[in-house]
């Protein structure tokens, strides 16, 4: 992909089913059963935003957020990762921010999401929502 | 803060961390706020069971204007439901087309919940509508709520009391609370 990169902007991925979808961790399905539930509007990785390329103009590091919320306009990131691979994620975030300023996107981290199943009463599925290794190592 | 020191469930509370008289106090503030705005309105409180028990009893004696008050209880999300979505298990009870409603909270977080109802209210047409919430936790936030009434801002922790729960105990205390890890545990 060849992006202008005095002036990048997000590419549209394509559009997928709610059926279709293959989310790519439990907890993101979680997620979005929530969604659901409230009847919250939302997309799965929708765009694709470049961060980084090469003096081509060719892109060599992306990022595509996991949820994107209509009404708000919030993209979404959930992340049950350890906290090295966080750290990781965090500077893509920074990077995403300072490229697209107009763009809101919140990190959702495994503690906010073992919060929210405590939250809904489901904090019982954690081990298999969220990965048991991750909750016993949380340093990674 | 508190003495905890006798206090009925001093095995099981860790620290106090909102003492009943900061609660006390951002109610009676808030019941002055609405007193003032809804002078000559005569506004219907509606709030959502079970967590808003103690915060409606509160604020209902801080206002001194007339209110009426009304409740409402939704389903609990279970998890994965495929095609699952919110059901109101206990609807109003009166009417609230052309009147002014005044949606009482305890507590704020993601939104999810409160804009779900937000966005059943106003399909009945309330003449205003407005939104109270005692305890706000806006770092959770995914749905951006405007709140005209806005009490205090928890810490980012879990805690109970005053209508937060834990398995539908520790309502009751009129502190907002922190517990003992083996209670969170043992529960």
């Amino acid at each position: 992909m060849r992006v202008d990169v005095n002036r990048p902007r997000p590419s549209r991925n394509p559009d997928v089913p709610r059926e279709a979808i293959e989310f790519a961790h439990p907890s993101e399905q979680e997620f979005a059963s929530i969604l659901d539930f409230f009847g919250i509007r939302w997309q799965y990785e929708p765009y694709t935003f470049p961060l980084r390329w090469d003096e081509n103009g060719v892109v060599i590091e992306a990022f595509s957020p996991d949820f994107y919320l209509v009404d708000q306009d919030l993209f979404v990131e959930l992340t049950t990762l350890r906290q090295k691979l966080i750290r990781i994620k965090r500077r893509k975030l920074r990077l995403l921010r300072a490229l697209y300023p107009d763009v809101q996107i919140k990190l959702w981290n495994r503690k906010d999401f073992e919060w929210m199943l405590r939250r809904f009463g489901i904090e019982d599925q954690a081990d298999d929502l969220v990965g048991k290794q991750a909750l016993e190592n949380p340093d990674g | 803060m508190a003495d905890l020191a006798h206090h009925w469930l001093a095995d099981q509370i860790e620290r106090v961390v909102i003492s009943e008289q900061e609660i006390q106090a951002a109610v009676a503030t808030m019941g002055a706020q609405i007193s003032r705005d809804y002078a000559g309105m005569s506004p219907v409180l509606v709030g959502v069971l079970n967590g808003v028990a103690l915060l409606m009893a509160d604020l209902l004696r801080a206002i001194t204007i007339p209110v009426a008050v009304d409740f409402m209880a939704i389903s609990h999300y279970a998890t994965s439901a495929p095609t699952g979505s919110v059901r109101i298990v206990k609807d109003l009870d009166e009417s609230i087309t052309g009147r002014h409603v005044l949606f009482v909270e305890d507590v704020i977080d993601t939104g999810l919940t409160l804009d779900y109802l937000l966005r059943t209210l106003r399909t009945r047409q309330p003449a205003s509508l407005r939104v109270c919430v005692l305890f706000d936790r806006p770092y959770r936030r995914l749905i951006n709520i405007a709140l005209d009434y806005r009490g205090l801002e928890l810490p980012d922790e879990f805690v109970v009391g005053y209508g937060l729960d834990m398995d539908g105990y520790y309502r009751n205390l009129p502190f907002i609370a922190t517990l003992r890890r083996n209670q969170i545990r043992a529960s």
